[in-house]
């Protein structure tokens, strides 16, 4: 595969986890305008600790994936009350603010005879652990996928375990569940906590991708797109997210040749498709419908 | 001390046009519990068409202005029949996301209007200023301040005192009883979509007037201004969208004038923050519904 092939699946393999964050929260209901606030801290936390501590790259991430963590927790704790378009308007002021946050910080160490850290809106340079050890980018692709499949797998068992069904049960009507007995504050700031965890992963990664980070990439725009991509997708199953993500950026590479009206087209096949598919293609009805049919010819089968 | 009441005039007129933004976000809210990601690109669309009748076709002030308000009309009835209309009203996400993917639809057709990245926007008002004491006022801005507190006395007389007013009204109440009532609902909804697109027009046309140049940046400015305002006064309540703005506009002066630029959009956000932790109902707005009321709602 040469460099340009494997840069793009990369992208879409480091942008599918912040569409699996976005996922996670649709799941309970609430709409995020802000999994780019964790995607853009955690790729900033992750590169100080590998440029300006040296510490490895899992430690980098696992720095990274705990910051978002724990910050996503306490705005989901700060948020708590709020739910539809008033939590949707509160993460979309928090990540702003951190973007904005990000473009004033100048933190910088000197390693090696050279200062390295984040450097205010020049962006943070110099996160050059892929090249110190001579990884490859197929070697980083695979750890990508590696870890995106990890996330898929484990977003999967939540699905299919008791955790899954209260999470959607939230989703669809959080009175009722509260009146089962449930302790919906703690479900709710799990599922933010949790969010924040995935899409941080997939920021540390793009740290170190891409060597340099700078706030402009997480921008709202990012976090949009990331909500967009669950709804094409569909959002009956965590395959959904990756279906949005490989249609959005397979399919804007593919039309390349109407370069400059791709938005116009896209957007367009996108809107209609959502008159069609309001939950996206595939979406609960379809999911259920699909399964219905492999157990039936397991049976057959046996 | 000069300074301060300085700032704080310069700010309340640089928020009246987020209070007109903010007005437009309000009512489609109210009639449609959705909300349109694209209006500040619908505005930003009509305002190139118009622009771009005086950039090829050297045509008069008067023209643009109009050709601006028809444009924003039409791009707005065309997003409310692809984005709201067409698709069912329990889906919520749906219709933003959709609003979000037209959004980037005009914006490229704007672009493609106008491929360069910022051109001269006519006035329809020469530029001027005035001293009042010691306080220096800039005629464009004032004019803006006195032009939003008229629409806002059109939208009331329009809201209160007609049929159509009662009829939207009745709609964004409870739709389901208003179409019972006899009321066209998808009707309404389409004559409020153009109604608040003209607004937009409007208050697009006052602002690119006053910053005297229009740039692909405008609809995502006024997007997110109009949001923020909104959500700063109080969802649904039209004189909560006017303080938001005007409180929007006055916090960022000062935050320019006594922190610099790059705490003017940061202090706006984290009062937007605050605000929706500490006060979620904003300024105006009902106090949020709690679970106990909604549960009392539901029985």
């Amino acid at each position: 595969m040469d460099d340009y092939v494997i840069t793009v699946l990369s992208n879409i393999g480091m942008i599918s986890f912040i569409a699996l964050s976005a996922y996670l929260l649709l799941l309970t209901g609430e709409i995020s305008f802000g999994q780019q606030a964790y995607f853009g801290l955690s790729a900033y936390a992750a590169g100080a600790a590998t440029a300006m501590f040296q510490l490895p790259i899992w430690a980098g991430i696992l720095v990274g994936a705990c910051v978002a963590g724990i910050i996503a927790m306490v705005v989901g704790a700060l948020t708590l009350q709020l739910s539809g378009l008033y939590f949707s308007v509160a993460t979309l002021a928090f990540a702003e603010m951190a973007r904005l946050i990000l473009l004033i910080v100048e933190i910088q160490v000197e390693v090696d005879g050279e200062m390295v850290g984040p450097e205010g809106a020049n962006g943070f340079h110099g996160i050059r652990w892929m090249f110190e050890r001579d990884i490859s980018l197929t070697e980083f692709m695979l750890l990508i996928y590696g870890l995106l499949a990890l996330t898929v797998i484990f977003l999967l068992l939540v699905e299919r375990s008791r955790l899954g069904s209260v999470l959607r049960m939230l989703g669809s009507d959080d009175l009722l569940a509260e009146m089962q007995g449930l302790n919906t504050v703690r479900y709710r700031i799990l599922a933010v906590g949790a969010a924040g965890v995935i899409a941080g992963v997939g920021g540390a990664l793009y740290a170190h991708f891409t060597t340099y980070v700078e706030p402009q990439f997480f921008n709202v725009m990012l976090g949009v797109h990331a909500l967009a991509y669950g709804l094409i997708g569909g959002l009956g199953t965590a395959f959904g997210p990756l279906i949005g993500v490989a249609i959005d950026v397979g399919f804007l590479e593919a039309i390349r040749f109407i370069q400059g009206y791709r938005m116009i087209v896209f957007g367009g096949l996108v809107a209609i498709l959502l008159i069609f598919m309001p939950r996206g293609i595939l979406d609960e009805e379809r999911v259920h419908r699909l399964k219905a049919v492999f157990s039936r010819r397991n049976h057959a089968r046996a | 001390m000069i300074d301060f009441v300085q700032n704080t005039v310069d700010g309340m007129m640089f928020g009246s046009s987020y209070a007109l933004l903010a007005i437009g976000f309000t009512i489609i809210f109210g009639v449609m519990r959705r909300i349109n990601l694209s209006f500040g690109a619908t505005i930003m669309l009509g305002a190139y068409i118009g622009t771009w009748l005086h950039v090829h076709h050297q045509v008069s002030v008067w023209i643009v202005a109009l050709t601006t308000l028809a444009s924003t009309v039409l791009v707005g009835i065309y997003v409310e029949r692809l984005c709201f209309h067409a698709i069912r009203r329990s889906a919520v996400l749906a219709s933003m996301v959709s609003s979000f993917v037209i959004w980037m639809q005009l914006e490229e057709a704007a672009i493609h209007l106008l491929p360069e990245r910022t051109y001269a926007f006519p006035a329809l008002l020469a530029a001027g200023s005035f001293e009042l004491g010691p306080f220096l006022f800039r005629a464009e801005q004032t004019s803006m301040l006195i032009l939003a507190m008229i629409i806002v006395g059109v939208l009331h007389v329009l809201l209160y005192r007609t049929r159509f007013g009662l009829a939207l009204r009745a709609v964004s109440e409870n739709s389901l009883a208003a179409a019972y009532m006899g009321i066209n609902a998808a009707w309404v909804t389409l004559c409020a979509f153009a109604l608040v697109s003209l607004m937009g027009g409007v208050a697009g046309y006052a602002i690119l007037s006053t910053d005297a140049q229009i740039t692909p940046f405008f609809g995502l400015w006024a997007t997110f201004k109009g949001l923020i305002a909104m959500m700063l006064g109080g969802m649904g309540s039209l004189p909560g969208a006017i303080l938001g703005g005007l409180l929007l506009g006055v916090v960022e002066a000062h935050a320019l004038w006594y922190l610099g630029n790059e705490y003017k959009d940061l202090s706006a956000y984290l009062l937007l923050f605050g605000m929706l932790v500490l006060r979620p109902g904003g300024l105006m707005g009902q106090r949020i519904l709690s679970r106990e009321a909604l549960a009392f709602r539901r029985v």
